[in-house]
């Protein structure tokens, strides 16, 4: 089955993911995963069984850029609403 | 002394042979949809994948989605969902 059938725009990949485990790429070297509960045309959205990854790059003074140490720091959080002017890229399970 | 076949005019310049591409930034994004495509964001983080369709705020959903991060791939994605705010430029990477 073409996985693309049914899209007719954007929004319907995410409402597709509904209720469905979807990674989600936010600004400031974040990423979440968690389930997909609701979203809105800001791509607001309402995630539970979250897990945060947040990418700390600890560049020693005058390193050149690219050469810090990356440290990521993990978190869980059960539910949580995202503002949606801080996402980047959504990409639900994928169903190949 | 009636020679009713003069020669064709020299060729005027006007009937333009409908160069290969002009037309509306509109018609250019319709003439990609389900081509390949290299999505750049503001970031410098590019995208290389199907575009399977978009909508008027480049909202952008992508199929076969490689991320490209100073030209290595740092990610696979069956599929992708880009919020618009994000888009720096979409690049055709196959003949429209």
């Amino acid at each position: 089955m073409d996985p693309s059938a049914g899209i007719q725009e954007p929004f319907d990949l995410i409402r597709l993911s509904l209720s469905e485990r979807v990674f989600v790429k936010l600004r400031g070297d974040r990423e979440l995963t968690g389930i997909l509960h609701a979203y809105d045309g800001h791509m607001n959205l309402i995630l539970s069984d979250v897990e945060e990854k947040i990418m700390i790059v600890d560049a020693p003074e005058g390193a050149p850029p690219g050469h810090g140490a990356v440290s990521i720091v993990k978190r869980k959080m059960e539910m949580l609403f995202v503002r949606g002017d801080g996402v980047i890229l959504v990409s639900p399970p994928s169903r190949t | 002394m009636d020679d009713t076949t003069p020669p064709p005019p020299a060729a005027p310049a006007s009937p333009p042979p409908a160069p290969p591409h002009t037309g509306s930034p509109t018609d250019f994004l319709k003439g990609v949809v389900g081509k390949r495509v290299v999505v750049r964001l503001t970031s410098g983080v590019d995208y290389r994948g199907v575009l399977s369709c978009l909508d008027g705020y480049m909202n952008i959903a992508l199929e076969q989605t490689e991320e490209h991060v100073n030209g290595a791939v740092t990610n696979r994605y069956g599929d992708a969902f880009i919020r618009g705010n994000n888009v720096l430029y979409i690049s055709a990477a196959e003949p429209i």
